[in-house]
C-alpha cells in the first residue's frame, strides 16, 4: 500500500512496525521513475507500507531525517530507521532491503 | 506539433577505410603507375587531412627518398628514406595548410619527381598557435602533438607554430608511440558519460587505424604499452557504484581483457579527499606507468591528491606519494617525509600525468588546485600556481626530495586546475605542458576550462601552454587556442614501416547495456515523437547513440521491444554537475540535450525503438536488426 503524507502526517502516524518513506520530488526524473518500481513491489506485496514525501513542501522534515536528495528511501522498523538508499535503485535491491528489514 | 526523428546508420569508420584501401591499391595493382605517373591520394582515410599517399611502381627495386619541402627555407625539408622495393608507397605526413606543398620522391635509380600536394583550409574553429619561441637548431622538423580537452581536435605544430598534422575526428586523451611506430590513442566513439569513449586505437600519422581495443568498462585517461606489447588501459567497472579506479591488460592481438587492477582492493574510498573528490569518483585516476625494472604499476589519482605506487602481480600496495594531512593513521606507513631543502619543497594536489624516471625520480604535473588537504586552507586558483616537479624517493627510509620543479614562479599565469602532462627526455630536459588554463577578468577561472566558452562569456579565454626546458633554459614556449589534454613531441617518421596495409580489426566488446528492470506501464501513442525533443539515433556496427532534448525532470525511458523481449533504458534528466571534466567533448551547449549509448552486445533479432516521456509511450518508426 502506498500512501502520500506530509509532515502533520508523519508526526501523527503509527510507526509501528515495518515501513519504507520515500523522499521524491516533482520535478525528478529518477522519482518519478522509482514511483513505478515501488508501485510494483506494493502490488505483490500489498501488505508492507510505503509512504512517500514530497521532499520540496516538507523542509523540516527532511532535515530531522538527516535526507540530502531525492529520491531517498528509508526503511523503518517501529519508527527507527534502519538502513537507507539513496538515488534511483532497481527493484532487487528495494526488496532485498525490504526482506531484511523484515527479517 | 511536427514529428521527425532522424536515424543514420554509418559503418565503423575501420570498415570504411578498409574499403577505401582496397580499392585505392586495386586500383594501383591495375593501373601500375610510374613515378612519372603516380597516384597521390590527398587524406586517404578520411580523417587526416593534411597528409597524403603517393603510390608508384619502379621497374628496377630501388630506394626512395622523400622530401616534404619547407614553405620558408631548406631547412625546413622534412627528409625520409624507405626500404627497397619495386612496389612503393610513401606517406606524406605533414602539408601545409590550404596551399600547394611541394613534395621530391628521388629514386636510387636516379628517377626523380616534385610534386606539388594541395590541402583545404582547416575548419574555422581549430585551435590556433597564438605565439611560439622556440628554433629550428633545437626543435628541428619534429611535430608538437597536442590531444585535445573538449570539441577541439587532435593538433600537430611544428617549430613555426603552423599546423601540420590533424585528425577530424576527437581522439582523445593521451597520444603515445608505440614500439612498433603506431600511435595509440582513445576511440572517438562516444560510450559514457562525462567522457568515455569505447576503448584505446592503434594508428599511423595518415589516420588509418589498425586497431579499436574496445572495452567493458570503455576507456578514460591513459594506456601504456608493456614490454610484451600488450596494453594497460585505465577503465572501470559501470556496474559498481564508483568510477576511474581501475585497469584493464589487453592482449594485443585479440583485444580481450586478460586481467584487471581495482583499487578499491587496496585504497580507502572515503579519506583523504581533494577538493574535488565525491563517492563516486573517489580516485580519479589519470595517469599510470609501469616500471619493468620493479615489476611496479603507479598511478596518479587526482582525487586523493596521491601518487600511488603497487606490485603488479599482488596489488600489494608500496608507497604513496602526496601530503599525508587526513589520511588515516594506518596508511601513514605508506607516506615520505621530505628532506633536503624542505623550505622549497611542495607537495602535489590533484596532479596528473606520473611518469617513473630511469633513475626511479617520479615526475608529474602538479596542477596545485586547492593546494590543501584542509576546506579552511584551499587556495583561490588566482593565488595558486601550477607546475612540472621532479620528487626523489628513498623507499627504504620513506624520504622524500624536490629535485627539479618548473611553474611555481609563474602563479596563475601557468594555472591549469585540470588535465596537463611533463614529459622525461633526458637528464635536466623535460617537457611541461599545462594545458588547461581558464581566465575570467583577467584573473584565472574558478571554472574548468572545459565549461568555458570565450565566444559567448566575454572576458574569459582558454588557452594551453607547452614549455621544454633543459639545463634549466627554456628552450620551447608555445601557446595556442583551447584547451589540450597532453603535449607529446615526436618526429612525423619513424625507422619502421610508416604506412603498412592491411585490414583494421575491431577487436574486444563492449559490455551489455545495463536496462532498468521495470517499465512503466503507459499508454502508447500511434504519434511519431515531437520534433522538439530532436531524436537522433546514430547507429553503427556495434551500437546505436540515442541523442535527445528532455525537460529537466522528465521520465524518459529508451525502449527497444523486440518479438521475445522488451528492453528499456533509463533516461536521466536530473540536472549533473561534474567536479572533473578531463575532456568536454561530449558536453552539450543545451543541457536538457542527453545522449545515451545503448551496445548491441546481448541483442538479437529485430527492436522497433520507442520512448517514454512522462506518462506517454511514442513511436521512432526507426527499427533495429541485430
Amino acid at each position: 500500500m502506498i500512501t502520500e503524507i506530509d509532515t502533520a502526517a508523519y508526526d501523527s502516524m503509527d510507526k509501528s512496525g515495518v515501513m519504507l518513506v520515500e523522499f521524491y520530488s516533482k520535478t525528478c526524473g529518477p522519482c518519478k521513475m522509482l514511483s513505478f518500481v515501488l508501485k510494483d513491489i506494493s502490488k505483490n506485496d500489498p501488505d508492507f507500507r510505503i509512504f512517500t514525501v514530497d521532499f520540496d513542501a516538507n523542509q523540516e522534515l527532511k532535515e530531522r531525517c538527516g535526507v540530502k536528495g531525492f529520491p531517498t528511501m528509508l526503511f523503518m522498523k517501529d519508527g527507527a530507521e534502519v538502513s537507507r538508499l539513496e538515488g534511483l535503485k532497481q527493484k532487487p535491491a528495494i526488496v532485498q532491503e525490504i526482506e531484511k528489514l523484515k527479517a | 506539433m511536427s514529428s521527425k526523428v532522424m536515424h543514420t546508420y554509418n559503418d565503423h569508420l575501420i570498415t570504411r577505410q578498409n574499403r577505401a584501401e582496397k580499392e585505392f591499391l586495386a586500383a594501383f595493382e591495375a593501373e601500375k603507375p610510374t613515378l612519372e605517373n603516380a597516384h597521390v591520394l590527398v587524406n586517404p582515410y578520411f580523417i587526416n587531412p593534411l597528409c597524403a599517399l603517393i603510390l608508384f611502381k619502379s621497374e628496377k627495386p630501388a630506394t626512395a627518398t622523400m622530401t616534404i619541402h619547407g614553405k620558408r627555407n631548406d631547412r625546413e625539408n622534412i627528409v625520409h628514406a624507405f626500404p627497397e622495393g619495386t612496389s612503393h608507397a610513401i606517406p606524406v605526413i605533414g602539408l601545409y595548410e590550404g596551399m600547394a606543398t611541394r613534395v621530391t620522391v628521388e629514386l636510387s635509380t636516379g628517377e626523380t619527381k616534385t610534386f606539388s600536394i594541395e590541402s583545404q583550409p582547416l575548419p574555422e574553429d581549430v585551435c590556433r598557435c597564438r605565439n611560439i619561441n622556440t628554433s629550428m637548431d633545437y626543435f628541428g622538423n619534429n611535430f608538437m602533438f597536442l590531444t585535445p580537452a573538449g570539441k577541439n581536435l587532435p593538433t600537430a605544430y611544428d617549430y613555426m607554430g603552423d599546423i601540420r598534422w590533424l585528425l577530424t575526428e576527437n581522439t582523445m586523451f593521451d597520444i603515445k608511440r608505440l614500439k612498433n611506430g603506431n600511435i595509440m590513442t582513445g576511440s572517438h566513439r562516444f560510450c559514457h558519460m562525462p567522457y568515455c569513449p569505447t576503448g584505446v586505437i592503434e594508428l599511423n600519422l595518415l589516420g588509418k587505424i589498425y586497431k579499436e581495443f574496445r572495452m567493458p568498462g570503455n576507456y578514460h585517461h591513459d594506456h601504456f604499452e608493456m614490454p610484451d606489447g600488450n596494453i594497460l588501459a585505465l577503465t572501470q567497472d559501470f556496474t559498481t557504484s564508483t568510477v576511474e579506479d581501475m585497469i584493464a591488460l589487453l592482449d594485443r592481438e585479440t583485444g580481450e581483457v586478460l586481467r584487471t587492477w581495482d583499487y578499491k582492493t587496496f585504497l580507502p574510498q572515503n579519506v583523504a579527499g581533494s577538493g574535488s573528490q565525491d563517492a563516486h569518483d573517489w580516485f580519479h585516476n589519470n595517469a599510470l606507468w609501469y616500471d619493468d625494472k620493479n615489476k611496479t604499476i603507479t598511478i596518479s589519482g587526482r582525487h586523493q591528491d596521491a601518487v600511488v605506487n603497487f606490485d603488479y602481480e599482488t596489488s600489494k600496495l608500496n608507497w604513496i606519494i602526496g601530503d599525508p594531512e587526513t589520511w588515516p593513521e594506518d596508511m601513514q606507513k605508506y607516506f615520505f617525509k621530505p628532506v633536503g631543502d624542505v623550505a622549497n619543497f611542495d607537495w602535489q594536489y590533484e596532479q596528473h600525468a606520473c611518469v617513473v624516471c630511469p633513475n626511479g625520480d617520479i615526475m608529474c604535473f602538479d596542477n596545485g588546485q586547492y593546494r590543501s588537504k584542509v576546506k579552511e586552507r584551499y587556495i583561490r586558483n588566482r593565488d595558486n600556481f601550477s607546475r612540472g616537479v621532479r620528487y626523489r624517493i628513498d623507499t627504504e627510509k620513506m624520504e622524500i626530495e624536490q629535485v627539479w620543479q618548473y611553474g611555481k614562479e609563474l602563479g596563475q599565469s601557468f594555472f591549469s586546475p585540470y588535465i596537463c602532462n611533463v614529459e622525461y627526455y633526458d637528464e635536466g630536459h623535460y617537457l611541461i605542458h599545462s594545458g588547461g588554463i581558464g581566465w575570467k577578468d583577467g584573473y584565472a577561472s574558478d571554472k574548468l576550462g572545459a565549461f568555458i566558452n570565450p565566444k559567448k562569456e566575454p572576458g574569459t579565454d582558454i588557452c594551453a601552454k607547452t614549455v621544454e626546458q633543459k639545463d634549466g633554459v627554456v628552450m620551447y614556449s608555445m601557446e595556442v587556442d583551447g584547451n589540450f589534454y597532453r603535449a607529446e613531441k615526436l618526429f612525423p617518421y619513424h625507422d619502421g614501416d610508416n604506412a603498412p596495409f592491411g585490414e583494421g580489426k575491431l577487436l574486444g566488446h563492449l559490455d551489455v547495456t545495463p536496462t532498468f528492470d521495470t517499465i512503466p506501464d503507459v499508454p502508447e501513442s500511434q504519434e511519431v515523437i515531437d520534433s522538439w525533443h530532436q531524436v537522433n539515433i546514430e547507429e553503427d556496427e556495434d551500437r546505436i547513440v540515442f541523442h535527445g532534448r528532455f525537460a529537466r525532470g522528465s521520465l524518459v525511458m529508451v525502449l527497444l521491444e523486440g518479438e521475445k523481449e522488451t528492453r528499456g533504458y533509463f533516461i536521466n534528466t536530473a540536472a549533473s554537475y561534474h567536479l572533473a571534466m578531463c575532456s568536454g567533448a561530449y558536453l552539450e551547449d543545451d543541457d536538457r540535450v542527453i545522449k545515451q549509448n545503448i551496445s548491441k552486445e546481448g541483442l538479437s533479432g529485430r527492436y522497433d525503438i520507442k520512448i517514454l516521456v512522462e506518462d506517454t509511450k511514442y513511436q521512432t518508426g526507426v527499427s533495429l536488426f541485430c
